[in-house]
């Protein structure tokens, strides 16, 4: 009885609150990867009914090659959306990645060092938009569009819109190689999925950033280097929108100007929303984005087989991404009470 | 003996509007000082000068007689040996209680890697230690009501066992029942030779916890007074305006 009376002073959201709200609902809305999952065999069932091909190895393969690219992008917008930023830049920074780092195999440099110049010349792109939103005081959004553009149009200067050509075999390799059977741009997928997911969850500067996007003003008072964050958060960004399109290029066997684009920023943010991180900031999971990458994957891949109208991926996608971003409000009025 | 945080002629303008003008105050360690005031009277804006949120453009903030020159983050602040509790909290709602206790101060393992039960652990005695009850430390702060968030925003600033407090309005949001605990937890941080500074309006709390009051009116310091000198009407005329202010010391900074 003390118990009770204790209680009721400071309730204990242990399990007052918890208990009874933490229906089945609030369970599924809290873990959207289970809801997407689920989205995934709705849609696989449908397109393995409709197309024999679909369950095949060499598709489901395909896939998860497909969806390389949005998730290791992905990782890096989502990483700086949950920390309260925004990147609209990544598709035009994409083909700059690419065509960087083609140009100078081109020129004979070896492979190695190729990637990295093409990585580094995009994180300057990542500092030139942090410089623009913190000091500049332009709204991320706004920022990153502005670069978007600007760096399209560079891109398309440099190149004269021609392709750059012919790449060197090793450089190929990464895009089209495997190891024992798995494909080496799934193998980098995987890999800075583990990478990024360690550094959300298990380090000081994951927690870091989701203090940042949770209530910025919270991360100032406690102290944080905000600002270290931001550029951190910014070239993070746009390395991983880089090295995308490094990987796009040695796949196809080409730096080409047309590669990125406003499609690849809004796939890779697409599939950021879509794996339940929140706009507003704060939360989000690697593996959700990882789901969301593999689903826009998923759908571009059972539409063409089932041979259904291209128009009717943006259609679907939309209808998604539209439920994700409403799921996210109505989970965060569950998860927060008003006070 | 110095005091353990003096303020000296303190300006703040925002933009073209003086929050703050030549703002004086002494606190020393072992005693609670209030700072009382009217909305808008520059208590809040008082608090993150000294927290290091922001910068004074007038005026000079020591700590045990030396002036804090650089501080320009809550990081630096804390290095001084001051920690805060600010009026909104400063809580992350989708992160838990023990990740909120640790903020700006988590606890690695291995140089790099985040010390989760080294965290939790540390979260639940300070927790436990205050004797408060806000439950598992793993509740994401957003589930919890406005009293509980209060407690453990002080709770923070306890972890962080700094020889000066800053607690501006902690029992805004709170009880009666919670009031009287927060005064206790205030109590035993005097006792423990604490220097501790609380914004409040509730004069019931300042008269049975403090041992100074500050007042501020519009910006400025109308005066200091030992609890014991003083009365709430008195107080309250100093708030009001009715009672003049004190004649302002000369150290004001030369233009
Ligand atoms: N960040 C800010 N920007 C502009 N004006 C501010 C800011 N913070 C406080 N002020 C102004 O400074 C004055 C003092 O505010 P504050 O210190 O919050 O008062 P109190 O805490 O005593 O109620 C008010 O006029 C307020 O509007
Ligand atoms: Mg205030």
């Amino acid at each position: 009885m003390t118990m009770t009376a204790a209680s009721k002073t400071v309730p204990d959201p242990g399990r007052g609150p918890e208990s009874k709200r933490d229906s089945v609902l609030t369970k599924i809305l809290v873990r959207q990867e289970t809801t997407l999952i689920l989205v995934m065999l709705v849609i696989g069932a449908f397109a393995a009914s409709r197309s024999s091909l679909f369950l095949s190895p060499d598709n489901v393969t395909e896939i998860f090659r497909s969806s390389v690219i949005y998730f290791v992008m992905a990782c890096g917008a989502g990483l700086l959306i949950i920390g309260g930023g925004m990147d609209f830049s990544a598709g035009a920074v994409f083909t700059l990645g690419a065509l960087s780092t083609c140009k100078l195999l081109v020129e004979g440099a070896a492979w190695p060092l190729a990637i990295l110049a093409g990585l580094a010349v995009c994180c300057v792109i990542g500092v030139v938009n942090f410089v623009v939103v913190t000091y500049l005081h332009v709204p991320p959004i706004i920022a990153t569009l502005g670069t978007f553009y600007m760096l399209t149009g560079i891109d398309n200067l440099v190149t004269g819109g021609a392709d750059i050509l012919p790449l060197p075999e090793s450089f190929q390799r990464i895009g089209q190689g495997n190891v024992a059977g798995v494909s080496n741009d799934v193998l980098i997928a995987i890999a800075v999925g583990l990478l990024f997911w360690f550094l959300l969850e298990r380090t000081r500067f994951g927690v870091n950033v989701r203090a940042l996007g949770g209530n910025r003003q919270a991360a100032v008072g406690n102290g944080l280097r905000v600002v270290r964050l931001d550029v951190a958060l910014y070239v993070i960004a746009a390395a991983t929108a880089a090295l995308a399109g490094i990987i796009y290029s040695a796949r196809v066997g080409a730096g080409q100007v047309t590669a990125g684009g406003t499609s690849t920023t809004l796939n890779a943010i697409t599939a950021v929303l879509i794996g339940g991180v929140s706009l507003m900031g704060g939360m989000g999971t690697i593996q959700g984005i990882a789901v969301g990458a593999v689903l826009l994957s998923l759908i571009d891949n059972a539409l063409v087989l089932t041979s259904i109208p291209p128009q009717y991926n943006s259609i679907v996608i939309g209808a998604i991404l539209v439920c994700a971003v409403a799921v996210d409000h109505l989970r965060r009025s569950r998860i927060y009470r008003k006070r | 003996m110095a005091p353990a945080l003096r303020l000296r002629g303190v300006s703040k303008y925002f933009g073209s509007v003086s929050a703050l003008s030549n703002v004086n105050l002494d606190a020393y360690a072992g005693e609670v000082h209030a700072i009382v005031g009217d909305n808008g009277a520059g208590k809040s804006t008082t608090i993150k000068i000294i927290a290091g949120i922001h910068r004074p453009d007038d005026g000079e903030v020591l700590v045990n007689g030396e002036e804090l020159a650089h501080v320009n983050s809550a990081a630096t602040a804390r290095k001084h040996g001051i920690a805060v509790v600010y009026q909104d909290l400063a809580l992350v709602e989708c992160l838990d209680i023990a990740h909120n206790m640790a903020l700006g101060n988590l606890p690695r393992k291995f140089g790099i890697v985040l010390d989760r039960r080294r965290m939790e652990r540390e979260a639940a005695e300070v927790l436990r230690d205050l004797k408060v009850r806000v439950g598992n430390v793993r509740t994401p702060v957003g589930l919890l009501s406005g009293g509980q968030r209060q407690v453990v925003a002080v709770a923070r600033a306890v972890r962080t066992d700094r020889p000066i407090m800053l607690l501006d309005e902690p029992t805004a949001a709170l009880g009666v029942q919670e009031t009287a605990q927060v005064g206790d937890i205030i109590d035993r941080l005097r006792a423990s030779g604490k220097a501790v500074i609380i914004v409040s309006h509730d004069l019931d709390f300042v008269f049975s916890h403090a041992d100074r009051v500050t007042v501020l009116r519009l910006g400025r310091t109308v005066g200091t007074r030992a609890v014991t000198d003083t009365g709430r009407e008195q107080v309250v005329g100093m708030i009001t305006g009715a009672v003049p202010a004190d004649p302002t010391p000369d150290h004001e900074v030369a233009s």
